[in-house]
């Protein structure tokens, strides 16, 4: 398998806090990596680093190769990683449409597609997570799991090749949940982009995700299947908490 | 190929026409004096610049008078100490006030950019009252080194030569092409790609950089843009006043231009050009009628109308719809 990032001893410091220690592990062309820990663990601040939102105080991330390492956040985005937020954050004011276009005219392709090109672009992708009904109402309107589709068909629409997923499940329902899941794994499947996840549903990530990776105060605590990372005992004893209930959620 | 029929029904290009005929008719039939038609241009061309950067990028920038101010020195200095340039002022139908105007417009919107740097890293109330800062340190900095320049501006004051001041219709035609300038980069900005970062910028800074808006860069091109024709408009509203004062850096000529605003509509390029008509307007009869309570009369309208419709007028109607149409599509 082709590593599409490389984190390389990435270390981030706020004042005394290390919220992240040296982690390094790689992330794999067209996989769901899962990336799983107790909060405070350093999950979001791993996702800031690797958008470019924080600059590390050490070590190196690498997109195909290329030092992504303290670019600016929008740059990033034009190289292809794109990460939706853990607390949404539409456009308000703008309709569904406008927020998609954004993504396609100031993503991958920036600069070099004209606003029917965005404009179709957006649709697709509104299409896709099943707003396009709603394209011309404004964002305020929607409830909150449109939104956060609404922030997946933004990101898709710039059109990256790596996707990061801030808990997309957080605060949805079973149904929506399932929802959400199958359009991410669609995501994955047909569209070929690389999805990394940060989630709290365990029994989601466990199902959805690939591989793990387990943080745990800034530390990478394991790294492996799902299966493997649910048996071994520190990740059970830092975050888990029981191995039955753990694998019961790995085979569903 | 340009279709006319298409510009037609977008009421924001059609309102921006009307107000050009409208001012180029005035001034032909006579209707109004000259330096009426000036003012009014000076007036809705400063809110329109400001609107730039507030309107589109949701940052208030109470420091635009600095722009005012830096470039009606720098134009009335130009014209002062070159003595052919001023007597080529009133030749050539106003072109040459117009290209002076230009390079001291030049000279703020490089200082917007200078100051710009720091200063729009900054947000919301933080950013505003660092621009009041900036406001205040220009006012001083003017009034300490005009004076060492030349003993002859004192007080700070340029008067400029006779020689020097242009017969009206050059200043009104230099002003006019400022004025179809700014509404032009208005409508032209609104509609464009860059006009849709600023106003993502506007709703959500972090959101915007994230799905690679170059932040940074677009707030400031917009900053300097938008301080580029306010300086451009101090400059040529300096010549017509026959020279300028401290008081081109008076803080209030700021808020008329986000009152101007803000009673239109921010985000929009139809709100602020309305708002500042009718503020004109307002400010204009109430000055003659009520001249001792004017200005209670209108910041009571202000506040009414910024309690029950924060958005503007265009606040108002945006959200309302006319055969299956919304305004704010129509408008927008």
């Amino acid at each position: 398998m082709d590593v599409i990032i490389k984190i390389d001893r990435v270390t981030k410091r706020f004042g005394g806090l290390v919220a992240l220690n040296k982690v390094s592990f790689n992330i794999y062309k067209g996989e769901i990596l899962g990336v799983i820990g107790p909060n405070g663990a350093g999950k979001t601040t791993l996702f800031n680093c690797i958008t470019g939102v924080y600059s590390p105080d050490d070590g190196r991330i690498y997109f195909n190769g290329v030092d992504i390492t303290g670019m600016p956040p929008h740059k990033i985005t034009q190289l292809g990683i794109v990460k939706t937020h853990q607390i949404v954050k539409p456009f308000n004011e703008f309709t569904v449409l406008e927020n998609a276009m954004i993504g396609a005219l100031f993503g991958k392709r920036a600069g070099k597609i004209s606003k029917e090109e965005a404009r179709e672009i957006a649709l697709k992708n509104l299409k896709l997570v099943g707003l396009a009904e709603k394209k011309d109402e404004l964002a305020i309107g929607l409830t909150l799991h449109e939104k956060k589709f609404l922030e997946l068909a933004r990101v898709l629409s710039a059109e990256p090749d790596v996707i990061l997923l801030d808990e997309a499940l957080a605060g949805l329902n079973p149904k929506e949940v399932e929802e959400s899941l199958d359009i991410i794994k669609m995501i994955n499947k047909d569209l070929g982009k690389t999805i990394v996840m940060v989630e709290h549903v365990m029994h989601a990530v466990m199902n959805i995700a690939e591989r793990i990776v387990v943080l745990h105060f800034g530390q990478l605590l394991a790294e492996g299947t799902p299966k493997e990372v649910a048996e071994m005992p520190e990740v059970i004893t830092a975050y888990l908490g029981d191995k039955d209930l753990a694998l019961k959620f790995v085979r569903r | 190929m340009v279709n006319v029929k298409e510009y037609l029904e977008r009421p924001t290009f059609v309102l921006i026409i009307l107000v050009l005929v409208a001012i180029a008719l005035a001034k032909l039939l006579r209707l109004e004096t000259t330096d009426y038609l000036i003012t009014i241009m000076f007036f809705i061309g400063i809110a329109m610049s400001l609107n730039l950067i507030m309107g589109f990028a949701g940052y208030v920038s109470f420091g635009h008078t600095v722009f005012l101010g830096i470039s009606g020195y720098i134009f009335a200095l130009i014209v002062y100490y070159n003595v052919w340039l001023a007597e080529m002022l009133d030749t050539l139908f106003g072109i040459p006030i117009f290209l002076v105007a230009i390079v001291a417009g030049g000279v703020s919107a490089l200082v917007a950019f200078l100051v710009g740097v720091p200063v729009l890293k900054l947000r919301g109330a933080f950013f505003a009252i660092a621009t009041i800062g900036l406001d205040f340190a220009a006012l001083y900095i003017v009034k300490a080194f005009i004076p060492i320049i030349n003993p002859e501006f004192f007080g700070a004051q340029i008067i400029l030569p006779a020689y020097a001041l242009a017969y009206k219709n050059n200043v009104f035609v230099a002003m006019y092409i400022t004025f179809a300038l700014v509404l032009i980069t208005n409508y032209v900005v609104r509609r464009s790609r860059f006009g849709m970062g600023l106003l993502a910028i506007s709703e959500d800074e972090d959101a915007a950089e994230a799905l690679g808006v170059p932040t940074r860069k677009y707030k400031l091109l917009a900053f300097a843009l938008s301080a580029f024709f306010t300086g451009m408009l101090g400059a040529i509203f300096g010549l017509n006043a026959g020279g300028v004062d401290e008081n081109l850096f008076n803080l209030a000529h700021t808020i008329d231009m986000i009152v101007m605003i803000v009673i239109g509509g921010i985000g929009t390029v139809m709100g602020p050009l309305v708002g500042s008509i009718i503020y004109f307007i307002l400010y204009d009869t109430l000055l003659v009628t009520y001249p001792e309570f004017n200005l209670v009369i209108l910041g009571s309208i202000v506040a009414v109308l910024v309690l029950f419709a924060p958005r503007g007028i265009i606040g108002i109607i945006r959200g309302k719809t006319i055969r299956g149409k919304r305004l704010r599509d129509i408008i927008e």
